[in-house]
């Protein structure tokens, strides 16, 4: 396991985990700072996206649809190098627009880092 | 009408500015009695109402004014959103996502969605945006 730096407060801690990056997100994302966490989860994927990109949300009570935006942009990114983009612990207020934005079915949602990393 | 029962805030279209309009009319939908759940709906309208006003209306500017007034009206909170920016109304408001990893429109869905009534009327120097939801 090694820690990477994002060089952002929204994504404080994140680490290598075999062909895992797993990542902590925290903090209300809105239009104002969502362009700091794209800049943050891009880093993330150079050189190369990892197999398995999780983000731990359990830290991020509000996301609106920039921040949803962010997150499509990864997702796309993960599937073009074939690999999956996990949301572990999500709160209420960004489930329901994942839902309303029709994408909790197509991002990975998992409880708990663990069940991210321990998916097939 | 009792003064407790209306907000103004007079702010400007810089994205820094979302978090506090969305807490002051969260709070203020609280002090009306509505609960979690519609507080944090009429939050998130009222942040995305002003993103595509800085993104659409102001072209990204972020010195231009945007003047919100919140009130009870019945039984419902009634917002509205005044800015002097382009005066065009989105052609139409979509109720889902053809595509959801489509960019675009999201903010309007939500209005769509979580609202019980969304009125755009162009004004000569700009658009006033009318909100509302039952309380």
């Amino acid at each position: 396991m090694s820690e990477l730096k994002t060089g952002t407060d929204l994504v404080p801690l994140a680490r290598k985990e075999e062909n895992a990056i797993v990542a902590q997100v925290q903090g209300e994302i809105d239009l104002h700072n969502s362009p700091e966490l794209r800049s943050a989860l891009l880093q993330l994927l150079l050189p190369a996206p990892p197999k398995k990109l999780i983000l731990n949300v359990s830290g991020v009570p509000y996301m609106d649809s920039s921040a949803i935006a962010v997150l499509v942009e990864a997702l796309q990114k993960m599937r073009k190098a074939g690999g999956k983009l996990y949301l572990t612990g999500l709160q209420p207020r960004v489930r329901g627009l994942l839902e309303i934005a029709r994408l909790d079915t197509i991002f990975v949602l998992k409880s708990t880092e663990d069940e991210a990393l321990k998916a097939p | 009408m009792d003064a407790n029962e209306r907000i103004e805030i007079k702010t400007t279209s810089d994205p820094a500015n979302l978090a506090g309009a969305r807490h002051q009319v969260e709070t203020f939908c609280h002090e009306l009695g509505m609960s979690d759940g519609p507080c944090a709906e009429v939050g998130l309208c009222v942040n995305e109402a002003m993103a595509n006003i800085h993104r659409h209306a102001y072209g990204g500017a972020v010195d231009k004014p945007i003047h919100l007034t919140a009130r009870r009206v019945e039984g419902s909170i009634e917002i509205q959103i005044r800015d002097w920016g382009n005066g065009e109304a989105p052609t139409e408001l979509p109720e889902w996502k053809s595509d959801p990893l489509k960019p675009g429109g999201l903010g309007l869905i939500c209005l769509n969605q979580l609202l019980d009534r969304v009125e755009f009327a162009a004004q000569s120097d700009g658009m006033l945006l009318t909100l509302a939801k039952r309380i």
